[in-house]
């Protein structure tokens, strides 16, 4: 085995903002050779997105799109000139991979779709992803992953209870679930390939993959008419459940998070909280869920004035799932995450030593790793145009004259 | 129908909630998933809500949905006997994914090494709630402490009420996807290398990957966001991320911007103007250069603006309902969508003419499922889901027998010692 565990495989990368880049990272972050093909006309719109290194605009210093585009290079074009096409095809015999995220009919109008593709390389594996697939009546809908999770049913499930409004989760949520499965496709198809010698071309309707995540709720909707909707932090399974006010730190509300299942981890409860009296209405599981109300009153006593780190000690300590519910500066210094080696701090070379998240999962014999920030716009331009193309330095500078490449 | 993208190949899936979906997505992609439950079924035929509100063991949804497609053995691993029967089809296996709290294979001598020792070619999946190594590596986590750990149930819910999750369980699939896409990543080297691996997954870390932008904020900006309900609030200013209409909500962020942020903001300025509810300046308006509270502080201007505007789409959607919206929204390319409930879902015209939903017979409830479909369209090995969920240890019989070769006196040997 090599260093890392998907070294040789080479990836053309057109897509952009969210589930397309997440995706190619996973496997850039393994060692594959992930070139993005970027538009310099119409760069990455999580290049223009913040945050920014000392809250400063720059298309090379969001940190937004640094952390989906992480151990890749880039080549910067027009793709809107016939040149450019022509040398991204050039690329294409090299690629075991391409990938692309725009609205199904851009890659046709250039001839980049894969039909056009794989006259190049017939075993070519090909992924498109778009909001909702390539084909049907909204083939061409322009959306993103906030509407995507409005669109899935996501939306609806947050909320305090059926009266009142939704109120959505924090960013794109969809495209945090959707590039897992992707990654899952690309994968097994890469392996398929080397079994059988056969390329695919795989298109990934983002709605069809995130609705996996409500898979429960479509599923009774169908057999039972039921339509499952928001229920704040109630639950059928654990009582109580929610989240409860702590004593406050440093002027700010602090709060945790907690879900008790059974007797067992009641008792555990009410041990780490000094064994307050008994009450007949929270004696037995049935009686907790059927009191909810009163119980959720008594446990938010019990919280109110501790402190949620020691208390998340002292719960977990006794066998109940407990934890403060964390803000963005919290997760930095949260000791599960420092050492599970996730954050990364990376130097780039115009936004200085940045936090990327790191990888969600540990291999013990090829561990992937962010091998290198994001890279600047076109910042591989020759190394691809003239090491991998062949270029001369003298048609480098006149596709640059003509602006071809940036 | 069995996908033959990863047929062939098997794993071994003791996982509960926290891995159900990556064995789920093995399945569908052709992979024969056994689904390895303790003599008194996995605890995911135990999470509400249940199909028909029937609280038994074949009915829970969460169960259905993603044991889909599994086959399912009983098997005690407090059981010497059981045991042995896990390394026979250790050894018979490519994946084995786990959820158990981090030390208990090891203590009931079935931990990485032992089965890497019978079998080098394994990869071994662990799936836990707080990594393998820190203060909270024996931590416990239901989703909601997950949701908190992570970060986004900090970001979610109404200032002066409690911080929200969704109503639905969605750590353990996050999670088990990431053991999904670590399990194929490791299984392209083992396929030529003969060297399978361990892959431990951190649930809490899968959590904060869904902050999008948001985990740099304070480092980078200083600042950080905080929950504000329908509202989406940055660099000081808020904007409704939801209205109501007629028969429910519609979500839509009113910023310009280059490209398709200025084609929806004209796009729904010339319907406004169609229904009579535009003002004059917004006719005029440089959408290209309008996106105050997301990329720059506002002016006085800008919140007279954001106010007029929301007032009027307000007016607007109060008439429509969710579905003329929406259709007005893809005619003029606006960009919206309608909060969809599962029964707006069931009926969505896009995914019907993909044919995404397919029925799934269930004998054993007398009845057929519909249930989500292919995650993606295969040109050439078409994946989706391979069948329905299995009853508890149905197939002991096929597994113990014709795949490991035990004799039926032997089964019931270890049917009456309790082994499974």
């Amino acid at each position: 085995m090599g260093r890392f565990a998907l070294e040789g495989i080479k990836v053309l990368d057109f897509s952009w903002v969210g589930v397309g880049p997440i995706t190619t990272k996973y496997l850039a972050d393994n060692g594959a050779e992930v070139i993005r093909i970027e538009s310099a006309a119409r760069p990455d719109v999580l290049r223009l997105a913040p945050p920014w290194k000392d809250a400063r605009p720059g298309i090379n210093t969001s940190q937004f799109f640094a952390s989906f585009n992480t151990s890749k290079k880039s080549i910067a074009l027009d793709l809107s000139k016939p040149r450019a096409r022509e040398l991204v095809l050039r690329l294409v015999p090299w690629a075991d991979v391409v990938t692309e995220s725009f609205t199904p009919k851009a890659l046709r109008n250039w001839n980049l779709d894969y039909d056009n593709l794989i006259v190049h390389k017939p075993e070519l594996i090909m992924l498109s992803t778009c909001m909702q697939g390539q084909t049907g009546p909204n083939a061409l809908y322009p959306g993103y992953g906030n509407l995507m999770a409005a669109l899935c049913g996501f939306y609806h499930i947050a909320g305090y209870g059926p009266e009142g409004a939704p109120c959505p989760p924090y960013g794109a949520y969809t495209d945090f679930i959707a590039p897992r499965l992707a990654a899952c496709a690309l994968l097994a198809a890469l392996d398929y390939k080397r079994r059988t010698g056969r390329g695919q071309y795989i298109d990934m309707s983002q709605y069809e993959a995130a609705l996996h995540n409500l898979a429960p709720a479509i599923v009774d909707y169908f057999a039972t008419g039921r339509v499952l909707g928001p229920q704040g932090n109630r639950s059928e399974r654990y009582a109580p459940h929610g989240a409860y006010r702590c004593a406050d730190e440093d002027g700010q509300e602090r709060w945790i998070a907690l879900g008790v299942a059974d007797d067992a981890e009641w008792g555990g409860m009410l041990a780490a909280l000094g064994d307050p009296p008994a009450d007949a209405r929270f004696a037995s599981a049935a009686a907790r869920h059927a009191n909810r109300a009163a119980l959720d009153a008594f446990v938010a006593g019990l919280m109110r004035n501790r402190e949620a780190g020691e208390l998340t000690v002292a719960l977990q300590g006794n066998g109940v799932a407990a934890y403060p519910v964390q803000n963005c500066v919290d997760i930095h210094h949260d000791a599960n995450l420092e050492q599970f080696d996730f954050w990364h701090w990376l130097d780039h070379s115009e936004m200085g030593p940045t936090p990327y998240e790191g990888l969600q999962h540990r291999m013990s014999a090829t561990p992937g790793e962010l091998r290198s920030p994001a890279p600047l716009l076109g910042q591989h331009n020759d190394e691809i145009f003239s090491g991998m193309l062949g270029l001369s330095p003298g048609e480098i500078e006149q596709l640059k004259q003509d602006r071809v490449i940036f | 129908m069995a996908s033959e993208l990863l047929k062939g190949f098997r794993m071994l899936d003791l996982s509960d909630e926290k891995g159900a979906l990556c064995g789920k997505i093995f399945a569908d992609m052709g992979a024969d998933v056994i689904k390895i439950e303790p003599p008194a079924g996995c605890s995911t035929r135990l999470i509400p809500p249940f199909l028909d509100a029937a609280a038994d063991s074949d009915r829970s949804l969460y169960f259905l949905a993603y044991q889909a497609g599994k086959r399912s053995v009983t098997l005690n691993l407090e059981a010497a006997d059981g045991r042995a029967l896990l390394e026979r089809l250790a050894a018979k296996s490519d994946f084995i994914v786990e959820s158990f709290r981090i030390g208990y294979m090891d203590s009931i001598g079935l931990g990485y090494e032992r089965l890497t020792a019978i079998n080098p070619r394994l990869i071994h999946a662990s799936i836990t709630p707080f990594g393998d190594k820190g203060p909270g590596k024996h931590y416990k986590a239901c989703d909601i402490v997950s949701w908190a750990s992570g970060g986004p149930m900090f970001l979610m819910g109404e200032e002066g009420r409690p911080p929200l999750e969704m109503s639905q369980p969605q750590a353990g699939l996050h999670a088990g996807g990431e053991a999904a896409v670590a399990s194929l990543i490791a299984h392209y080297p083992r396929q030529t290398s003969g060297r399978g691996q361990h892959i431990v997954v951190d649930m809490q870390a899968c959590m904060v990957w869904t902050l999008m932008n948001e985990q740099a904020m304070p480092i980078l900006h200083g600042d950080y966001i905080r929950r504000s309900g329908v509202d989406y609030v940055a660099t000081g200013t808020r904007r409704r991320l939801i209205f109501a209409c007629k028969d429910g909500y519609i979500s839509t962020l009113l910023a310009g911007g280059m490209g398709v942020g200025t084609i929806s903001m004209k796009g729904l300025i010339g319907w406004m103007a169609e229904k009579g509810v535009a003002a004059d300046w917004m006719l005029e308006k440089d959408w290209a250069t309008w996106t105050p509270g997301i990329f720059m502080k506002s002016t006085d201007t800008d919140y007279e603006e954001i106010a007029d505007l929301e007032d009027r789409v307000t007016r607007l959607f109060a008439t429509l309902t969710k579905r003329e919206i929406y259709e007005q929204g893809r005619l003029r390319r606006i960009l919206l969508a309608p909060v969809a409930t599962a029964a707006d879902i069931g009926a969505d015209e896009q995914l019907k003419a993909r044919e995404y939903f397919v029925p799934i017979v269930h004998e054993n409830l007398g009845r057929t499922l519909t249930m989500p479909g292919a995650f993606a369209k295969f040109s050439v090995t078409p994946v989706g889901p391979a069948g329905r969920a299995p009853q508890l240890g149905e197939h002991n019989r096929e597994v113990y027998g014709d795949l490991l070769g035990i004799e039926p006196a032997r089964l019931a040997e270890l049917r009456a010692s309790g082994a499974i």
